[in-house]
This record gives structure tokens, C-alpha cells and sequence, in this order.
């Protein structure tokens, strides 16, 4: 079950020759698409136990154990101030194991993450008015408009897992 | 060279030494029984494989010397030539010119001469007598000797496999975690059957994994090896005249618990140059040699290895550390005045101490011997310290010669389970609330005559930012009360849980980045049942107490 | 497609410097085995266009394995590798079904060329 949401998507080639195309895993946070690039995803898998860690933020909800490597969970929607600080993890969610060259973390997510490819050139650099929310701007690489007119909100990992960023930790 | 052909390098040398040690196997076996054929089969491959990889490396001498010594075994394995008389001492010679040829290949030295051995095993090879005793061949005059460069290049073998021997080692420990437990179920169910199995596996574990501890065993010399040169170059950069003396090369120790003392032992060296060693003319002034000892040696004492960094320099000016230590906010006035000097030599290991009047390049910036410490306390090791005025300062690290499983008590707080090293852990004790005491805020056990402060692991735990600890309050206590007295630096601490466990080996992984951050763990382990279960570090624990406390 | 190759030979060095020169060349190497055994279960698992064998192995020689390679799997192309001075090998390597040879230490140049025609069928 975990293997199959990391299906390769089909289909969804732009018609018109070999045009570049990024693969995204798709997840929402408060109702809203985000995107991250499938290279700086380990794999996606239904969040096993987590510990939670004393002396960490709210937004770190603890750490799993990743077929032996012990990763930290993070929520992302209290880390971008989408929910108020300090909620539990649902029973049940997915964890999507992002890497970047420092180490590896987990984005806890509420429903089934998804595969999905889009044109490259449908990436289009942050707007401005997407600077209301600071936390979740300086993550962002930019918004991939889709033929239907929805957005998809693209992160760029390796900005968002610096440890200095990601977590002001005591000590 | 490019990274390819550094693999090829490598790959070279991890197979030349391998089949040089099979050739020793075989030759002793041959010594024995002189015509044993599958003894005669694989000298022939090994020497067969060996001139082929020489060749296709560049080493054209020990392809020379391999394949004379294939086509001599070759001959023997035909029986034109017995292996007798003569020839026994010249494949020897011969054997031990290849270790000497392999062994300065993974030097980068040049390969002795082979002239007079190649000569000897032609001859042989065609039943003749040798031109003179086998063992009288000379060796070049520059070749090190055997012992120093044969651990040098273990190590390059053991670097390639340490990934593997951690996930081995992951494993056997995971594998001695389920043992314990189903051991326990053993003598639960009580099937006679059962246990006894349960018993020969606990054994056979046992065995499997002291063979891994041992298989990651290295010579320290492939650290202390490396020292000279940075010695010259710190000595080149502060003005200082040194000369480093390196003893218990041999000395074995596990691979990963010489690579977390590395960048210790790396500040305490540079420091015994820019702190330990006056200048050249301060020294002539003193009445000492212009040129400044440093010792580096290593030694084993019953299960523990003690590396020492030794210096005959001026010693450690044991008031200027006091005062510091006051003035950075370590210690305050009154106490650092009691403190002996022993407890004064501790603040040097403080984070952020520098006692160094003049910042230098080399060992004024960034960490400084902390990073001794703190490397000391993840594996359990200690720190000894002398120090003479006028003649010198030596620290010793006492360090464990492995580190693969930790015995463990479990406890459980707020429904997680904690481990704590025994190392650190003293007693424990059910206390009623009326047993304890309360004095200056602190909650007090009595424990064999002492009174031993107790604070709630929540506590310490959850304590945020610099507040103190909240007083203590013993009103609050209901029940039989559960205390974990641990013990750091003859410090004794009494932790209170919500209840204990059991007591059981774990295997501690590190925690990865960012969470490394937070000193208060040591690691996490992982459960029999997968569960992840955080270390409690000790000294950290410890640390914070004082610190905060109400 | 690409050819599939399986590599023989008892030295991780020379398995990994014939892999590097072959996967260069745009081969797939299939399989590395470092024994007469091995070899036969390899070849057999993975049917490889063509095979490179050291003439000495731990367990069997190079000819044992190539007589067993040449009836378990005859449409894989056997070159033999060897050292110089086995000369008498490998002439009875390839009165026994090898097509070529290629004689340790080796260049680059000359394993594709032996091995690009015994890929292609003509005789090395």
C-alpha cells in the first residue's frame, strides 16, 4: 500500500514533443496543493510511531524510525503558522521523507501524498503576494500553475531543511 | 590522481594484502605437508592473481617476483621441483619481499631492489643452488619497518568495510536485544526445549558479537601516525621549535571510537605545540633544549585504551586558569578559591574556555578542548590531567576499546520509555513522600548516609530557557515515589520517573542532524519491538541540574 | 539494445577495472562472479550476450567452467582472460568454444576491440 503511492504517474505528458517536465509528490496543507520535486524525496510511507522529543518546538512532532534511521517529523502547517501550534498528529497520516545534503526529515501530512508531472515551465517564480506568510515564502522555489487553473505551491527542500532555519533549538 | 584510479589503488592494495596473507596461510601449510595440492593450487592463483593486478597497476617488480613464484609453485605442483632443501628458504625470502614490495606500495615508497631474490628464485626454479644464503637479501635501507606500515594499510582495508561493519554491528546488537527478550519468554513459557535453545542462542550471540567487536579493531597508529605533520605545520606556523615522539602504534582499538576522539586529539595536540611548548629562546631562558618534547603514545589497561599527549613545557599556570574561570562565569570567586587544582585543570575542557593570552591561527578560534570532553562522555571515557610547573602537562584519555552494546536501565516517563547507561546509574529506590527532605528548594533523598538532590525528569526534561528549576514541593508527592540516582564526577543525582522497566543491552545510534543539537540525549536505541526509545545523557542531565537549579 | 555482459574472475580489482572499461563503453555488465559456481548460476540467470572468464578460478580452472558455460548457455560468447605465459590454456580454451582472449594486463582499447568483435562474430 505504502509502495503504491510512490507510482510513477502516467499520462500526464504535455502534448507537443519531448518538453522538459518535473515530478512533484503533492500534498496539502490547510486545504492548499504544495509540491516537492520527487529527487528530494526519499519515499513516502505511513507514519510509523513517533517519539515525541522533549526540548524541541511544537512543530517538530518527534522522531521515527525510518527502517533503522531515526529521522525527526515535522508539521509543516504549524511550522508555517497555517494552524496554531501544538496539535497532535492524527492517528493516522503519511510521513513524506525529503533529503536534503545535510540529513533527512519527515513531513507528517494528513492525506495521501500523490505523484504528479507538470511542465517545468509551469513554475513560476514566487509572487509577491505570497509574502504575507514569512515562514512558508523563504521555503518556496514557486507556484506551478496547472492547464486547470489550480496552483500548486512548489518548496524547495534543501532551503527549508538548514538546520538554523528549520529549527531554533535551545542549546 | 583521480578518483578512479585511487579506487584502483585501493582496490589493489585491499587485495594485494589479502592474498598475502592467504600466501603465509598456505606456504605453512606446504611447510607441513610439502606436496598438499590444494595448498599448491591456491599459492599458485594468489601469486597468479597478484602479477596480473601488479602488472596492470605499474608495479612491474612484484609482478616479476610473483610470477617467478608462480612458476615455481607451478613446478611444484608438477613435481619437477620438491618443495625442499633450498628452495624452502628462498619462496620464503621471497614471500616476505612481496609483504615489504606490497607494504611500501601502500606507503607511496619506492619498492626495494629485487635483483638478488629474482636471481635466487630462477635459480631455484631451474634446480640449481641460490648465489648466496636466502637470508641474507637485503632490503632497501629506507623500507620502514614491517609492524608500522602493516597497520597503516590494514586500515585502508578496514576504512573501505567500516560502513558495512557499523550495519553489522547495528544488527548483531539488535539481534542480542531480541535474544535477552526471548530468553525472557524462555523461562516465562518454561519449555524445557525452549530454553535450552533460548540459552544456545544467547551463546552463539555472545560469540558473534565479540567477533565483531574484534574484526573493527585497528592499530592506533593509524591516527597517531598522522600527527607528525601536523606538528611541523603548527610548530612552522607559531614560531615553535617541536620534535613529536609517537609510541603504541599497535595499540588496538575500535575504528569508530578512535574517529570520535580524532578532532579531540587533534585540539590537544595542537595545543600541546601553541600552549604547551614556549618559544625557542623562552625555553633557552629557562634552561631547557631549544627544541620543545612532545610525546603522543598509547597504551592498554585492562579493557581500556589510554592515549596520552605529553609535553615539557611549561605547565598549566594553575592560577591564571582559576581567575579565568571566574571571569568567564564558570565557578564564582568563593568557590573557584576552594577548588584543588585538579578541579581548577577541569575548566579547561569547559566550552568556550581559552586561557591563550594571544589568539593565534591554529588553536584560538573556533572549538576548543570541549570538544575533548564532550567526545569523552559520548563514549564513556574519562580524562586525566598532570601538570607540573616548569617541566610539563600531560592528558591522558582513558578510552573503552569498544563501544558496540551499552548495558541500559529502562525507564518510563509520561508513557515513553527512556534509557539510561549504567554506566551513570548508581541505585535505585522506592521512597514514600515522607522519606524525603526538603532543603534550599531541593527536594533531598537519603541515600547510604547522603543526601542526594532529587528533581522530577519532567522537570529537567521540559525546563525551558534559562528559568530555574520550579522549587521543590514535597506536598506534591503522592505515593511510593520511584528515584533514579545517577552519578557524574562523583556527583550523585536522583531522578524521580513514573516507574522502571528493565535493565537490557541496547545499541546507541546517534541522533542525526538537526536533532544532534540537543545535548540533553546521548542517542536513541531502537526497542526489541521497533520502538524508538531516546538516551538520556548523563553529564548533560547533570549539567543542566546545576545549572538551573532553584 | 545494449549488450549484457557477465564478468569471471577471482580479483574484485579486475572485476571492477573490466566493469569500468565495459559500463564506459555502454555495455550493461549483468553479473560479476568470482567462481566456476558462481559463474555457471550467473550465466544461467541472467543469459549474457557474452562472458568474460579468468582462465584460473578458486574451485574449478577457467576450462572446466568453460566447457560447462559452453553447454549450459552456448549462445553466450565466452573471451577468455589470462596472463602471459598460459599460453597452452588458451589454446585449448578455444578449441573448446572461447572466441577470443584477452591477455592480462590489458588495455582499454584492446578489451573493446576483442570483445566489439566477438560481440559482432568475427574472429579476435
Amino acid at each position: 500500500m505504502v509502495d503504491s503511492v510512490l507510482r510513477p504517474a502516467g499520462g500526464k505528458v504535455a502534448p507537443g514533443g519531448p518538453e522538459a517536465t518535473v515530478q512533484l509528490i503533492v500534498f496539502q496543507l490547510a486545504g492548499e496543493d504544495y509540491g516537492v520535486r520527487i529527487e528530494q524525496v526519499r519515499e513516502v510511507t505511513v507514519t510509523p510511531e513517533v517519539a515525541r522529543m522533549p526540548k524541541t518546538p511544537a512543530f517538530i512532532k518527534g522522531i521515527i524510525n525510518l527502517r533503522g534511521d531515526i529521522i525527526a517529523v515535522i508539521d509543516l502547517e504549524e511550522r508555517f503558522g497555517l494552524v496554531p501550534a501544538g496539535r497532535p498528529l492524527p492517528a493516522h497520516s503519511y510521513t513524506v521523507a525529503v533529503e536534503a545534503a545535510e540529513y533527512t526529515i519527515g513531513l507528517a501530512v494528513r492525506d495521501v501524498p500523490r505523484p504528479m508531472r507538470i511542465s517545468a515551465a509551469a513554475i513560476e517564480a514566487a509572487p509577491e503576494f505570497l509574502q504575507d506568510s514569512g515562514q512558508r515564502e523563504r521555503y518556496l522555489e514557486g507556484i506551478a500553475k496547472l492547464p486547470d487553473n489550480s496552483v500548486i505551491i512548489v518548496l524547495d527542500m534543501r532551503k527549508l531543511l538548514m538546520a538554523s532555519e528549520i529549527l531554533r533549538l535551545p542549546n | 590522481m583521480n578518483a578512479r584510479e585511487q579506487e584502483y589503488r585501493e582496490l589493489f592494495m585491499a587485495e594485494a594484502l589479502e592474498y598475502y596473507d592467504g600466501m603465509g596461510r598456505h606456504l605453512s601449510v606446504l611447510e607441513r605437508s610439502p606436496t598438499d595440492v590444494p595448498a599448491l593450487n591456491e599459492l599458485f592463483r594468489l601469486m597468479h592473481n597478484l602479477k596480473s593486478n601488479a602488472r596492470a597497476m605499474g608495479h612491474a617488480a612484484i609482478g616479476e617476483v610473483a610470477h617467478s613464484l608462480e612458476t615455481i609453485f607451478g613446478l611444484i605442483r608438477e613435481q619437477q621441483r620438491a618443495f625442499a632443501g633450498a628452495l624452502v628458504p628462498v619462496v620464503f625470502t621471497g614471500l616476505d619481499e612481496l609483504g615489504t614490495m606490497i607494504r611500501a606500495v601502500g606507503a607511496s615508497q619506492p619498492l626495494p631492489d629485487a635483483a638478488v631474490l629474482l636471481e635466487n628464485l630462477a635459480r631455484v626454479a631451474r634446480g640449481e643452488e641460490p648465489v648466496q644464503p636466502a637470508a641474507a637479501v637485503p632490503t632497501a635501507p629506507d623500507t620502514p619497518s614491517e609492524e608500522d606500515t602493516r597497520k597503516l594499510e590494514l586500515s585502508d582495508l578496514v576504512y573501505i568495510q567500516v560502513r558495512k561493519l557499523d550495519k553489522l554491528l547495528n544488527l548483531v546488537g539488535e539481534l542480542v536485544i531480541d535474544r535477552d527478550r526471548l530468553l525472557t519468554l524462555a523461562e516465562e513459557i518454561g519449555h524445557p526445549a525452549l530454553q535450552a535453545t533460548a540459552r544456545h542462542l544467547f551463546r552463539i550471540s555472545d560469540d558473534l558479537q565479540y567477533s565483531v567487536m574484534d574484526v573493527r579493531l585497528v592499530g592506533v597508529g593509524v591516527l597517531l601516525n598522522k600527527f607528525p605533520r601536523v606538528v611541523r605545520d603548527v610548530a612552522a606556523a607559531e614560531g615553535k621549535e617541536a620534535e613529536l615522539t609517537l609510541s603504541g602504534q599497535d595499540v588496538q582499538i575500535d575504528r569508530n571510537v578512535l574517529q570520535m576522539i580524532t578532532d579531540g586529539l587533534l585540539h590537544l595536540v595542537r595545543n600541546g605545540v601553541s600552549h604547551g611548548l614556549e618559544t625557542p629562546d623562552q625555553r633557552e631562558a629557562a634552561g631547557k633544549p631549544r627544541v620543545g618534547q612532545l610525546r603522543l603514545s598509547a597504551l592498554t589497561e585492562r579493557d581500556d585504551v589510554l592515549i596520552e599527549v605529553a609535553d615539557d613545557g611549561p605547565g598549566i599556570d594553575t592560577e591564571a586558569v582559576r581567575r579565568k574561570a571566574v571571569e568567564r562565569g564558570l565557578t564564582t570567586a568563593a568557590l573557584a578559591a576552594g577548588l584543588d587544582e585538579q578541579a581548577v585543570w577541569a575548566f579547561l575542557f569547559e566550552p568556550g574556555f581559552s586561557t591563550a593570552a594571544q589568539v593565534t591561527d591554529i588553536s584560538g578560534r573556533g572549538v576548543g578542548l570541549d570538544v575533548v570532553k564532550r567526545a569523552l562522555d559520548s563514549l564513556g571515557g574519562q580524562l586525566r590531567i598532570s601538570s607540573v610547573r616548569g617541566q610539563g602537562t600531560s592528558f591522558t584519555l582513558v578510552l573503552p576499546t569498544s563501544i558496540a552494546v551499552k548495558g541500559a536501565l529502562l525507564v518510563e516517563l509520561d508513557g515513553r520509555p527512556y534509557a539510561v547507561p549504567l554506566l551513570h546509574t548508581d541505585t535505585v529506590l522506592a521512597l514514600r513522600p515522607e522519606e524525603f527532605s526538603v532543603a534550599a528548594g531541593l527536594l533531598l533523598a537519603h541515600v547510604q548516609g547522603q543526601a542526594v538532590p532529587v528533581v522530577p525528569l519532567r522537570d529537567l526534561l521540559h525546563a525551558e530557557g534559562s528559568e530555574p528549576l520550579p522549587t521543590a514541593d514535597k506536598t506534591q508527592l503522592h505515593g511510593p515515589q520511584q528515584v533514579l540516582v545517577v552519578n557524574y564526577n562523583n556527583r550523585r543525582l536522583g531522578l524521580l520517573v513514573d516507574q522502571f522497566i528493565r535493565q537490557q543491552s541496547i545499541v546507541i545510534k546517534p541522533l542525526s542532524k538537526p536533532l544532534d543539537t540537543i545535548d540533553l540525549f546521548g542517542g536513541v536505541t531502537l526497542l526489541g519491538s521497533g520502538q524508538v526509545c531516546l538516551v538520556l545523557d548523563v553529564p548533560a542531565l547533570t549539567r543542566l541540574f546545576v545549572a538551573r537549579r532553584a | 539494445m545494449n549488450k549484457r555482459i557477465l564478468i569471471v574472475d577471482d580479483s574484485f580489482y579486475m572485476r571492477t577495472m573490466l566493469k569500468n572499461m565495459l559500463t564506459d563503453a555502454g555495455y550493461e555488465v549483468v553479473g560479476e562472479a568470482a567462481n566456476g559456481q558462481q559463474a555457471l548460476e550467473m550465466a544461467a540467470a541472467t543469459n549474457p550476450d557474452l562472458i568474460t572468464l579468468d582462465v584460473i578460478l578458486p574451485d574449478n580452472t577457467g576450462l572446466d567452467v568453460l566447457r560447462g558455460l559452453r553447454q549450459q548457455t552456448p549462445a553466450a560468447k565466452v573471451v577468455m582472460c589470462s596472463a602471459v605465459g598460459q599460453e597452452v590454456i588458451v589454446s585449448e580454451a578455444i578449441e573448446n568454444g572461447a572466441l577470443a582472449y584477452i591477455v592480462k594486463p590489458f588495455s582499454e582499447e584492446r578489451v573493446l576491440e576483442i570483445v566489439g568483435s566477438a560481440l559482432r562474430g568475427d574472429a579476435a
